[in-house]
């Protein structure tokens, strides 16, 4: 399936953070706004999409049963094919698979993906973060709200804490990825923080959960994003600009070790990645910019090891080794990333590793654009499963050629 | 969905999770154990995850194990308010003797002290009429192993 189908169109609406006196957008308004920025940069129209195919990520905001087809009655769309991921930050690239299969099986020709969330919109008890119902209800909550789980930013610190007793890790590789994730967001208009910070000014801000800091946190917001994925065939009639999916990989709810006790240090990269680069015929030198899924700066250096960018526990090295920025060796997190870009809620925030990919092999990042970039690799990442650190790793090589 | 405003979130308990539930309010820690491959499931599910089994059986668990991981909790974030009164909180990944890991607080325990090795004890608190949690405290003798 190498290079049979191309992106054609993306489109990454402005953030909010719903401050007063901000107009307060729905999520199905971000997903007409963030399709209509698609359909427009491939030249398209949303009747194109009538028998075809229509892709809708989950959202955290309250939303009917039958989201999918409720969100093609909303935007006005028959399609033949309705894909609906669930898999959080790696629901964009999961969905992205789905389409290429369906694509590859001659079902469909072309497939719209949409995805938005507003969970600033979300009514919560503690401010700046909220808690949907489907959060705060079943097992899965009942044995971690209870037992004092402070979301994400304990749950990675835990993981953290522990690769830090196993491999050398310091807080200055880490906050190099929060600083060049703001360099970056200063020369992206769409992130939602712009002014660079320093090294120092990571290392004061206030801890959070040892040894996870403020700056080290991805911050929500109100958006949506989508793409548009063909076949090959008409990727070439209707842009001079197609970036191919040229491999792929994934895996779910992976345990490295026994599943009891397993080593929460490595992540399901270590699968997919070699399985993206194999299918795509490519090595990591062959690769020009990576985009991990960087909600927190160490799940972006675990995701460079476990990508095998490095060996495994060198990874902090790596960081400190390497120049991070869009005209360094190792361009990473090229639009700000989630860390400074800003998050959708963590299912929406998955598009932004895709859709920068895709502007970057298209020539289109502007001031940040990275020189001669012909292939590049992006991830998904999605949900926190009981005290390990990814339940969906996606690997994806995209290029200019098929 | 729970109840978060004025106290610390409580269970919605059903017959899957009741036994852990009322072995925890009575001073016991009970885990699912598989009949099958006699692996510690944790936490609660609808069959073992090592082999599949549907036959597992709530069964008394040793009291005691490790700290596998930590993190200090210096600020409420995706839980309740109430919870502020007890920052900072040490919670931990433990790794219990029989085999399964938990999140757990960890307290009588500075937080400058707490270590990846620490041998840990458990002990219980009452949440409600039918809940209690398990928590755990730094072990009274030295560790033997690792």
């Amino acid at each position: 399936m190498r290079g049979e189908v191309a992106i054609v169109g993306y489109g990454r609406t402005p953030y909010s953070r719903a401050k007063p006196g901000e107009p307060v957008l729905n999520v199905d308004e971000y997903i007409a706004w963030a399709a209509d920025l698609a359909l427009q940069k491939a030249g398209m129209s949303k009747n194109d999409f009538d028998g075809q195919g229509l892709g809708v990520s989950h959202a955290e905001v309250a939303h009917t049963v039958n989201w999918s087809a409720a969100t093609a009655e909303n935007l006005g769309i028959s399609p033949q094919v309705l894909l609906r991921a669930d898999q959080g930050g790696a629901s964009a690239a999961s969905m992205l698979i789905r389409a290429a299969a369906m694509i590859h099986a001659g079902i469909v020709d072309r497939v719209l993906v949409v995805g938005a969330d507003t969970p600033l919109n979300i009514p919560s008890v503690a401010p700046g973060l909220p808690l949907s119902p489907e959060r705060t209800r079943g097992v899965y909550w009942d044995f971690q709200g209870p037992f004092g789980v402070m979301g994400a930013s304990a749950q990675f610190a835990l993981v953290q804490t522990r690769y830090m007793h196993e491999h050398a890790l310091t807080s200055e590789q880490l906050g190099k990825i929060a600083v060049s994730a703001r360099y970056h967001a200063s020369l992206n208009p769409g992130a939602i923080y712009r002014k660079p910070f320093t090294l120092d000014e990571y290392m004061n801000s206030r801890m959070l959960s040892d040894p996870i800091r403020l700056l080290d946190c991805v911050p929500i917001v109100n958006g949506g994003l989508a793409y548009i994925v063909t076949s090959g065939k008409t990727a070439r009639s209707i842009t001079d600009k197609p970036v191919y999916l040229r491999g792929f990989g994934e895996i779910n709810n992976y345990y490295h070790g026994s599943r009891a006790l397993p080593d929460i240090t490595t992540t399901g990269f270590v699968q997919s990645a070699p399985q993206a680069m194999k299918m795509a015929g490519v090595q990591h030198k062959d690769i020009n910019f990576f985009q991990p899924y960087d909600d927190y700066p160490f799940i972006a250096m675990m995701t460079i090891e476990d990508f095998g960018f490095c060996n495994k526990g060198e990874g902090g090295r790596f960081v400190e080794e390497h120049d991070l920025s869009f005209n360094g060796d190792f361009p990473m997190s090229t639009d700000g990333g989630q860390l400074s870009g800003g998050q959708p809620g963590g299912a929406i925030g998955g598009f932004m590793p895709l859709v920068e990919a895709v502007t970057q092999l298209r020539g289109e990042a502007g001031v940040r654009q990275v020189k001669n970039a012909n292939i590049g690799a992006a991830c998904g990442f999605g949900g926190i499963p009981y005290g390990r650190p990814g339940r969906s790793c996606i690997s994806l090589i995209l290029g200019t050629e098929p | 969905m729970a109840d978060l405003g004025q106290s610390k979130p409580l269970p919605d308990i059903t017959d899957l999770t009741r036994p852990f539930w009322t072995a925890a309010k009575n001073g016991k820690l009970v885990l699912q154990k598989c009949q099958r491959c006699a692996t510690f499931n944790f936490h609660p599910k609808p069959w073992c995850i090592e082999c599949g089994s549907r036959e597992l059986q709530w069964t008394a668990a040793k009291p005691s194990g490790t700290v596998y991981s930590y993190t200090v909790s210096r600020t409420v974030a995706m839980n309740s308010p109430a919870w502020a009164a007890e920052m900072p909180l040490i919670l931990c990944l433990i790794d219990l003797d029989d085999g399964a890991r938990l999140y757990g607080q960890v307290t009588g325990c500075r937080a400058e002290d707490i270590r990846i090795g620490m041998r840990v004890d458990v002990h219980f608190e009452d949440i409600s009429d039918e809940a209690g949690i398990p928590k755990f405290r730094p072990a009274l003798q030295p560790a033997t192993a690792g």
